[in-house]
């Protein structure tokens, strides 16, 4: 009976079905693999781009600050020179110190927010640059908000998915194997093995489901 | 009496060959796997040195301005230093010659360079930054230790990138080599489908030669796990 059930024509077209349908499952499953990994390079492309713009924002605001703060520095020592001038004896530099407080300090005052906003004065007479950087920073969220981390935390997530699901493509491809070796086979074996496929195939579905499921969860409903 | 049971010679070898066949499959899942996971290693590492390349030159850049204006500040404050001292010595020049507006204007000169100076002074790192000023009233500051300091954040990024590069091209060049290990497993599979096409003696020699390729990949796999 067994001997009749191996060479059945009905057993061949079962097999077959049964390889077209672990083949289209292992296309399908090669396709998502793909696709995952084409989601972690974009992750990472995206991230690249992030830290590009982020950076290029935050010399800039550097950039400012330093060159405010040398505003900032003529502006103090202009007054520290007018200040001495004003305490001196000498009438003319009484003079000079009176006619460049009222005519130079005041456009000098105005290059920079360093010496107009008295929140950015220190005790000893400097300026806080950190602060001013900061609301440099503050004043383009924009750029601040830019995360690359996030894009490349992503990506790891992506590419950790794409690694289990390498593994899921190829049981399907080992169950495809056996199948294969079934359906040619003609002996007692023809079973054992067809059983063994079919065996690799649901394993191997079940744990490209599993990883999908798992990963779907971790990136809370994206795919 | 039992006579012995032999095979035809269609079917010789056959078992042999499939179970062969199984092996090389299952190596080379295996070998597919390292690949990909190489290969996604190496993505990982290549963003890695790429990303750290530009926190390096934005870091190089902010440092750069940095410098600039600490070194800036501190040529100013030299300079109005020297300036004042320069200015005394005229007004004592002067005072000695009787030249009384000369010593007056120099003294006035030497006042305002000294008020210059102590306000510069307070902006340079060079004189209120502990671990850069001078420890005695004469002494210089300490460039060495500022220039180490000013890069040493730039520095600690290269090393990271530095790192990271290292790894792109172990982990790159690991997943080309499994690439080959493929090649050859495709050969080993070649080798095993004709052995299984062919019969008697030519079925064993080809299965022999499935089989050297399939340790020749085999060990290859280890070596590059393994270096």
């Amino acid at each position: 009976m067994l001997k009749r059930l191996n060479e059945s024509p009905r057993l061949d077209i079962f097999i077959a079905i049964i390889i077209a349908v672990v083949s289209a499952t292992t296309a399908f499953a090669a396709w998502r693999a793909s696709m995952v990994s084409s989601a972690a390079g974009d992750a990472i492309r995206q991230g690249l781009i992030d830290a590009v713009k982020k950076q290029a924002g935050s010399s800039e605001d550097w950039r400012r600050t330093y060159e405010e703060a040398g505003h900032a520095q003529t502006y103090a020592v202009a007054l520290a020179q007018v200040e001495a001038f004003e305490k001196s004896s000498d009438k003319a530099a009484q003079s000079q110190g009176r006619n460049m407080r009222q005519y130079l300090l005041p456009s000098l005052q105005l290059v920079t927010e360093l010496t107009t906003d008295d929140k950015y004065l220190k005790e000893d007479g400097t300026y806080d640059l950190e602060l001013r950087f900061a609301d440099l920073e503050a004043a383009t969220p924009d750029l601040t908000a830019l995360d690359p981390t996030a894009s490349f935390k992503l990506s790891d997530q992506y590419s950790s998915e794409q690694r289990w699901l390498t593994v899921g493509v190829i049981l399907l491809a080992i169950s495809l194997f056996w199948l294969a070796l079934s359906q040619l086979s003609m002996k007692r074996s023809r079973l054992v093995t067809l059983a063994i496929g079919v065996g690799i195939y649901l394993f191997g579905l079940a744990w490209f489901g599993l990883v999908e499921l798992i990963f779907f969860s971790v990136r809370g409903g994206a795919l | 009496m039992n006579e012995p049971q032999v095979l035809e010679p269609t079917e010789r070898y056959k078992i042999l060959i499939v179970v062969l066949t199984l092996i090389t499959t299952i190596i080379t899942a295996v070998v597919a796997t390292l690949q990909a996971d190489a290969n996604i290693r190496a993505n990982s590492a290549n963003r890695d040195s790429q990303y750290f390349a530009i926190l390096a030159s934005a870091e190089l850049h902010r440092s750069g301005l940095q410098s600039t204006y600490d070194l800036n500040t501190f040529a100013k404050v030299l300079l109005e230093r020297q300036t004042e001292l320069m200015m005394q010595f005229t007004a004592l020049e002067m005072e000695q010659s009787g030249d009384k507006f000369g010593t007056a204007l120099s003294k006035i000169s030497a006042l305002v360079a000294k008020a210059r100076a102590d306000k510069l002074t307070s902006f340079s790192v060079f004189y209120t930054d502990p671990r850069y000023a001078s420890k005695t009233t004469d002494g210089t500051p300490d460039g060495e230790a500022y220039l180490r300091d000013s890069s040493k954040l730039a520095n600690e990024i290269v090393e990271k990138q530095n790192t990271a590069a290292d790894d792109y091209h172990k982990w790159s060049s690991k997943a080309d080599s499994y690439v080959g290990v493929l090649t050859v497993m495709a050969v080993a599979f070649f080798l095993f489908g004709l052995a299984q096409a062919l019969t008697g003696r030519m079925r064993l020699v080809f299965a022999i030669f499935g089989m050297v390729i399939l340790l020749i990949s085999s060990a290859w796999t280890v070596l590059i796990l393994v270096v």
